[in-house]
């Protein structure tokens, strides 16, 4: 059983939190964030774990990687239950979590790496070899004697992304690496994951970016609001949706209309988001093009003014739609 | 996993080493710093001469066991800088690392807390060591007293063994700021309490009897009264300078082990709901 990377066994975790009820008063409240979870990873593979902000994805990290206990449910990684052997999940396991939070900000880029590299025991001379050669692959080495507080946002987050390759672990675990990354530092990271993953490294990628998840991972996890949503490859769950057809509606769309196609009887969903500066309506529906003259006509009818309209090929967020009712599209911009 | 003591002392100095290159990042700290005992003993003293009558430093030492109010005072508030320190650098360690964003990134290493916080603790050591003696002789120039006074050596053995239970004492303190997260308040309350527990400007005998007994429970008033009997002669609580010690001695075993065990729980508690992280 515990030969995986990875072994999630229906896993929840409730957090206890204060309510305030005012200045003085406040009442305790619990909310749980992850409901009976259970996945694995298998070896070699880059496994994408995917929901919107506060879908529960860096409480299961945070789980994986011994930061918090589960209240209740069984975790190995890399062979070893993360309850009893914190010490050796953490020497097998390379993160990034925090960002460009989890660095020393007054000390520069090279002793960040020098002093993690220390805690994870690698002798002097390995320790500075790693250093220099994670600072040569992910491009630091001109600033790597500045500072860390002098580095620009995507730069702090590069170094982040080196830090969790100094104990050069057989499993990767990368929390929203892309985030304050622009275009280019971001297509060249992802460059980085996939080239460590055909070293053999897996990794566990969470983003609540759909379309950076379908580049990049190998099979994918969709998380929303604790539970587990859907688990298979990109295809798997794209063919999932089955009969689903998905179209695509741009223009100026009031609710009601959007509450007139919901109505329709071939409809399965219909969600609104705001995408660059535009509405966006996605139809999930049974048929494609047949629906369409009906579609139009009751948006038309309903007060929409229609600018585009387009049948398409569903992608991760449209299976995130179709399982949930709501959309991500506003987090889905690929940088 | 095995235990090698030498990777871990790689550890404690690694996390020694950075706190020194932050603090080298702000010299102009280290400089001030050596001048806060001075002025902290110097409100009292000038008080002192301010209100003193015929017989001031008589009535002193009738009190305290010595003449020289100046050393006695410098002294206290020299000690009380080192206990300051590590208050301030070793219990305040997790909420600092927690304030910069670097806490959780200290829990995904395959090391436990104790180390770096040993690490913390060698770094608050060697800094509060220099602060205080570059204070202590500072001050005797400014004041014009002999510091060389006494037996130094015996001085400097009470720092020494009175730095472990200190440090441990701390380390429980910072488990509570771990759980409650007022850091400042809590600190700053008791680095106070303790200051006026420890007898940073009278004898602790002029306290009444239950105040007496909780004062002798902190390791600092055994470092205090350690260190100006060492130098100024004004008389152990034991009797003997061996018993003192092995008080200290008592305290050295005990609370380091007490710290670490209430930090453990507080630790797997906090796990256990929100992690390490959260503000």
């Amino acid at each position: 059983m515990v030969d995986k990377p990875v072994i999630v066994d229906k896993v929840s975790k409730t957090y206890t939190v204060r309510k305030r009820k005012g200045i003085f008063r406040s009442e305790k409240d619990f909310v749980q964030a992850l409901k009976n979870v259970s996945l694995e990873v298998e070896e070699g593979e880059i496994f994408g774990l995917l929901g919107p902000n506060g879908a529960g994805k860096t409480t299961l990290i945070k789980i994986l990687t011994t930061l918090i206990l589960p209240s209740s449910g069984s975790v190995w990684v890399n062979g070893y239950e993360v309850s009893k052997h914190e010490n050796e999940v953490r020497a097998s396991v390379g993160c990034m979590l925090m960002g460009e939070r989890g660095l020393y900000w007054k000390l520069t880029g090279r002793e960040n790496l020098e002093y993690f590299g220390a805690l994870y025991h690698l002798a002097p001379p390995l320790r500075k070899k790693k250093t220099t050669e994670i600072l040569d692959w992910i491009k630091l080495e001109d600033i790597a004697d500045r500072t860390v507080e002098t580095y620009s946002s995507g730069q702090k987050m590069k170094l982040a992304f080196g830090k969790s390759l100094i104990n050069d672990a057989p499993l990767l675990v990368l929390d929203e690496p892309t985030n304050t990354l622009d275009l280019p530092s971001a297509s060249e990271l992802r460059a980085i994951v996939r080239q460590l993953n055909d070293q053999g490294k897996t990794v566990i990628y969470t983003t609540h970016i759909m379309a950076e998840a379908e580049m990049l991972c190998d099979r994918v996890a969709i998380i929303d609001r604790g539970e587990l949503l859907a688990l298979g490859t990109v295809d798997e769950l794209k063919t999932s949706l089955g009969w689903a057809k998905i179209i695509h509606v741009e223009g100026a769309i009031p609710a009601r209309a959007v509450q007139a196609v919901r109505k329709m009887r071939k409809v399965r969903q219909a969600s609104r988001a705001n995408k660059n500066g535009a509405t966006e309506l996605t139809v999930v529906s049974e048929e494609g093009s047949e629906i369409l003259p009906e579609l139009i006509r009751v948006l038309i009818q309903n007060g929409a003014n229609i600018q585009k309209l387009s049948p398409e090929e569903p992608n991760l967020e449209d299976v995130f739609m179709a399982k949930t009712g709501r959309s991500l599209a506003d987090d889905t911009q690929v940088r | 996993m095995k235990f090698y003591w030498k990777l871990y002392l790689v550890v404690i100095l690694a996390s020694a080493k950075i706190r020194f290159l932050t603090i080298l990042r702000y010299p102009g700290q280290l400089v001030l710093d050596t001048f806060i005992p001075i002025i902290f003993a110097a409100l009292p003293i000038l008080i002192g001469r301010a209100t003193e009558g015929a017989n001031a430093a008589e009535a002193f030492q009738r009190n305290t066991g010595t003449p020289n109010y100046m050393a006695y005072l410098l002294i206290g508030s020299s000690v009380f800088t080192i206990v300051s320190f590590a208050f301030w650098h070793v219990a305040y360690w997790l909420r600092w690392e927690q304030e910069a964003g670097t806490l959780e990134a200290l829990y995904l290493v395959p090391v436990h807390r104790i180390w770096m916080a040993a690490g913390t603790s060698l770094y608050s050591c060697i800094r509060s060591i220099f602060t205080s003696f570059v204070a202590y002789f500072l001050g005797a120039l400014i004041l014009g007293f002999n510091p060389w006074q006494g037996e130094l050596v015996l001085a400097l053995v009470f720092l020494l063994v009175g730095f472990v239970p200190l440090y441990g004492m701390t380390l429980l303190y910072g488990a509570v700021i771990l759980k409650v997260k007022e850091a400042n308040a809590l600190v700053g309350l008791m680095q106070w309490a303790v200051s006026f527990l420890m007898g940073v400007f009278f004898p602790i005998s002029i306290f009444p009897p239950f105040l007496k007994i909780i004062a002798y429970l902190f390791p600092p008033t055994w470092m205090t009264n350690g260190v100006r009997s060492a130098l100024l002669g004004v008389g152990y609580f034991m009797g003997n300078w061996y018993l003192d010690l092995a008080v200290l001695w008592g305290f050295f075993l005990l609370a380091p082990l007490f710290g670490y065990w209430v930090f453990n729980r507080v630790e797997v508690q906090v796990r256990s709901n929100e992690g390490i992280g959260q503000f």
